[in-house]
């Protein structure tokens, strides 16, 4: 009832928040005396940013005043271009489980998953940002993402969205503004459902697309005589990716599969560029020899929680673990191009990651580059936004310290032109660290088997929206698999040994004030289970 | 014992021709070699496979090949070159695998089609598999790296060279023949294995569908190939729409030329005989049997293909119906009756001693010992269509070479040293160094994450104590 009531009140409080925002016309703006940092241009001390219209009218030092402009005087603090985050899949439907050679017949799949995306899928048509989901991202200063899904294989065409309101389509900024592609396999027995399936079928369909825009030229130039080639919208939808007006975007992490995402580039001569990009730390010449860009995702690995667990990690693991967040000053150092981004990781962890990268040597003057101007360039969306000039879309970030400081507060956040007021007192710099997830640590899980009770102790790990983490109890013990959490929502499966054979039991539920509910499907039949903190 | 005593008296005769041709080779290889960084392996017992042993011998390598074979006193260095001296010791040339699915990442089998003939096994190459290196230490420098047998017609295949520590694209052996993977029986009908709840077990369920599957695609092929042809003659090709670009289609049709070796999974002789009778009717050649347990059954039938012959297990069998008539002497039985054999492994495991798979062949069924080297070097190099660079030591080929401590047939033998190209890829002594260096670079490793994660906490704290803003508490 309490939880109901609190509900209805979230509402109200999201319809309040809304509504003047939509309402609330651009306004005229005179942000003065603070320390300017245009991006792209040496920093002005006691500058002034003139905002008219939703745009950037006028900064330097020195600026008359316009009569009519509600004057902000920011004396002490910081002004930064807002924020923008060039990879995420907030908002779109996760990706459905994979079933794979070798799941026990009967594991079914569970929740009716979002059909697979395609070329011709539009994240701008299918991303749902809700109140809070927006709030959450403006009030640590990011005022600008791309949004694109990362499951199936041709991800489709990802949007840039200026977070200003909560009406999606009048966010956009630019749309598409890549094709995307992953290296997901399909569920066993549908084509492609291996790592060299997935390559060969990216192949063949960028020759189809090819030979379909050959054929509709020749077809409409003199259609006499000729058949008519079968309407294809997913092959049309490709025809702007291999004339080089839409750039690619390959999701890959891994040293061999930032390689593959090149041969491929190669192969069909596309415009790409690298999104992930984990394993760059060690290979940063050669990405600089390629000339690709980089969408580098802060989702840096984490160590398991104790220390014995991590001294018994192969080298190769804590290898990747430690140098990972050497990636951006690798990169800064040999002048590639690259932005940081959330990537995989929880959108609450982009600071925390931008962060992590400054402590392991990227300067602050960089990590603001790689999240402003940098991917504006990338993207092609320079001349809009990325940095305080005249002219640019004014978002605007005011903190009452250097940015990226952990005790540094947004005090004013601009975005069109329009102040959006925050909802509390709010921080570049969460409190809330990220390991005070509400999955992370021990739990105790009861399963309501027939025959009683049966206990099962679980230490889960949140990575981005990926879980991990071990199980034991009296129907064994082992590594939870396939799990993930996403907006409370977290599924996961372990196998039981205590039968003749062993077999699956897949877990998904939903975790609220500190209690997980959910049903468990088992060989035996479904069930329902419990889960609360271990004490 | 009598084995031994026959391959030394061949070793007499061929003494002399042996130093003749070092001689010209030196001088030929002289010039055209760019990195002239000279080794002498000095005094080993020189297994060359295809010109006897010779004890005492030496080998010196230039760069990345061979360059002189003979023995100790015939062979001279120039004064620069590094000598390693091999008194007592072995050495031959890296073993061949001719059946592995190492180094695949993601799964081996693109299981979705009864033909998947289009996906490449290249394109799933990773560096990163241990066992890579493992099989170094077994001596093994070379495998095939095949598509699963899940379908009748699996994916094209890879021949690589372990070069652990380098990157993917040096691996695969450059001027390999372009191969592909068949598989008949059990695996292809999906006799072995379910998908999952909610999907349809696919065609083909039987052996006659998976011999099906086989000419319905040549079938295909041959059309495809023809409406190409159509399409290549005619004049006016700029207000043609041209046909559609098939990668399935031409690698079928790339078999029927000629330019691709088939690889086939194969167990009974009434399969064989079948596919061999298949490739008759559409004009092409198996280049290997795979496994092909009962292979002595119809020697005669697989000589007379004239393919490149067989490749099996020594002594793996029953673990499938179709495995149960398997025997040990299969290698010597197809070897007496004019097959090619080689040894090999399907397995991470057994490919890290290929040399005691090939010792067995003396033992089930009396071949000798030099044909039995052979089954896991230049027979395996040949089916590969590498013969011509690896597979033996001789002046000219790659210096893919493999130093034992003793016999390479004795198990108490083990490898000191593997090189491939001329360059260490596996020393036991450096190994045992390296353990030491990475359990430094680990402590190193580690420290460095924890004193992040102390700066991060106290970073922290300094915010929650020194701040009267609200932070709140960050523990």
């Amino acid at each position: 009832m309490l939880s109901r009531c609190r509900q209805l009140l979230l509402i109200i409080a999201a319809f309040l928040l809304a509504v003047p925002l939509v309402a609330q016309p651009p306004g005229v703006y005179a942000i003065t005396g603070g320390t300017v940092h245009p991006v792209g241009g040496a920093d002005i001390e006691g500058g002034t940013v003139i905002v008219r219209g939703g745009l950037i009218e006028a900064v330097g030092r020195n600026i008359p005043l316009p009569p009519d402009a509600v004057e902000v005087d920011v004396s002490g603090m910081h002004v930064y271009p807002g924020l923008f985050d060039a990879q995420t899949a907030s908002g779109l439907p996760e990706p459905a489980r994979r079933a794979s050679f070798g799941d026990e017949a009967g594991t079914a799949p569970r929740a009716t998953p979002a059909p697979e995306p395609t070329a011709t899928f539009r994240a701008a048509e299918t991303t749902k940002l809700t109140g809070e989901m927006l709030d959450s991202r403006r009030k640590t200063g990011v005022t600008t993402i791309l949004v694109a899904s990362n499951a199936g294989i041709f991800n489709g065409q990802s949007a840039i969205l200026n977070l200003y309101g909560d009406d999606i389509p009048a966010m956009v900024l630019k749309s598409p503004a890549t094709q995307q592609i992953s290296f997901n396999p399909r569920s066993s027995w549908t084509y492609p459902d291996s790592l060299m399936g997935v390559i060969a079928h990216i192949r063949q369909t960028m020759l189809d697309a090819a030979q379909y825009d050959a054929a509709s030229r020749i077809y409409s130039r003199d259609p006499a005589g000729k058949r008519r080639p079968t309407p294809d919208v997913n092959l049309e939808a490709l025809a702007p990716v291999l004339r080089g007006e839409l750039p690619v975007v390959f999701i890959a992490d891994s040293e061999t599969m930032i390689r593959r995402s090149r041969t491929l580039a190669e192969e069909s001569k596309l415009r790409w560029i690298l999104s992930g990009g984990r394993n760059t730390y060690r290979m940063a010449d050669e990405i600089r020899s390629w000339g690709v860009p980089v969408l580098l995702s802060v989702n840096f690995p984490k160590p398991p929680a104790n220390a014995d667990e991590r001294t018994e990690e192969p080298l190769r693991v804590i290898r990747e673990r430690v140098l990972s967040v050497t990636a951006p000053a690798e990169l800064a150092r040999r002048n590639v191009p690259f932005a940081l981004v959330s990537g995989k990781a929880a959108p609450a962890d982009f600071i925390s990651g931008i962060r992590k990268a400054i402590d392991a040597g990227l300067s602050e003057t960089a990590a603001l580059r790689a999240v402003t101007l940098t991917p504006a360039e990338i993207l092609g969306v320079d001349r809009q936004i990325g940095s305080i000039a005249r002219g640019k879309i004014a978002n605007l970030v005011v903190t009452d310290g250097p940015i990226f400081d952990r005790d540094s507060k947004i005090k004013h956040l601009y975005i069109d032109g329009r102040e959006i007021r925050l909802p509390a007192e709010t921080t570049a710099s969460p409190a809330t660290p990220a390991s005070a997830s509400p999955i992370d640590g021990a739990w105790n899980l009861t399963v309501r088997a027939p025959d009683g009770d049966v206990s099962i102790q679980a230490t889960l790990r949140l990575q981005g929206t990926e879980l991990t983490g071990t199980y034991s109890g009296s129907a064994g013990s082992g590594d939870i698999r396939s799990g993930s959490f996403n907006e409370n929502r977290l599924e996961f499966d372990i196998t039981i040994q205590t039968q003749a054979e062993p077999s699956d039991w897949s877990f998904s539920g939903t975790v609220e004030n500190a209690t997980i509910r959910g049903t468990v499907r088992t060989n035996l039949g479904q069930f329902e289970f419990t889960g609360s903190r271990t004490p | 014992m009598s084995q031994l005593r026959i391959s030394n008296c061949g070793f007499i005769v061929r003494r002399t021709s042996v130093a003749i041709v070092t001689l010209i080779s030196t001088f030929q290889l002289y010039a055209q070699t760019a990195a002239n960084r000279e080794i002498l392996i000095r005094n080993a017992t020189v297994m060359t496979i295809t010109n006897g042993t010779i004890p005492g011998g030496s080998v010196l390598i230039r760069g990345s090949k061979i360059v002189a074979v003979g023995p100790d006193d015939q062979v001279r260095a120039g004064a620069g070159a590094e000598v390693i001296d091999a008194t007592g010791r072995y050495l031959m040339p890296g073993i061949i695998d001719t059946h592995s699915h190492t180094a695949v990442e993601g799964s081996v089998n693109e299981i979705s089609l009864p033909n998947t003939g289009m996906v490449r096994v290249h394109d799933a190459l990773t560096n990163e598999d241990i066992s890579a290196y493992r099989q170094l230490a077994g001596g093994t420098t070379t495998a095939n790296i095949l598509h699963g047998s899940a379908n009748a017609i699996g994916g094209q295949n890879a021949v690589v060279k372990w070069k652990w520590g380098r990157p993917i694209s040096e691996w695969p052996i450059a001027d390999a023949p372009p191969g592909i993977k068949f598989a008949l029986g059990e695996n292809p009908k999906s006799a072995n294995f379910s998908p999952p709840a909610g999907v349809a077990k696919q065609y083909p369920a039987t052996r006659m569908g998976v011999a099906e599957v086989v000419r319905d695609s040549f079938t295909k092929a041959r059309a495809y190939m023809a409406e190409w042809d159509t399409w290549n003659a005619s004049r006016n090709k700029a207000n043609l729409i041209p046909p559609r670009r098939d990668l399935l289609m031409e690698e079928m049709a790339e078999i029927l030329r000629g330019n691709v070796q088939v690889h086939a999974h194969c167990y009974r002789s009434d399969e064989i005989v079948m596919l061999i009778n298949l490739a008759d009717e559409f004009g092409f050649k198996i280049a290997t049997f795979q496994h092909v347990l009962e292979g002595y059954k119809v020697a005669k039938e697989i000589a007379a293909h004239g393919g490149l012959g067989a490749g099996t297990f020594i002594d793996w069998w029953g673990f499938k119906a179709e495995s149960y008539d398997g025997i040990p002497h299969n290698v010597a039985l197809m070897t007496r009756n004019g097959v090619l054999v080689s040894v090999n492994s399907d397995s991470d495991e057994l490919a890290r001693h290929l040399n005691l798979d090939a010792a067995k062949a003396m033992k089930y069924g009396g071949l000798s010992e030099e044909e039995a080297l052979k089954t896991a070097t230049i027979n395996a190099a040949r089916q590969l269509g590498v013969g011509h660079r690896i597979g033996s030591i001789e002046p000219g080929k790659d210096a893919d070479l493999v130093l034992w401590s003793g016999h390479p047939f004795s198990t108490y033998s083990r490898v000191e040293t593997t090189m491939i190209e001329g360059e260490v890829y596996f020393d036991r002594n450096r190994d045992l160094q390296q353990r030491e260096d990475r359990k430094r670079e680990k402590e190193a490793l580690l420290t460095q994450e924890r004193e992040a994660e102390e700066r991060e906490k106290a970073r922290a704290k300094s915010t929650a104590g020194g701040s009267k803003r609200g932070m709140g508490n960050e523990r």
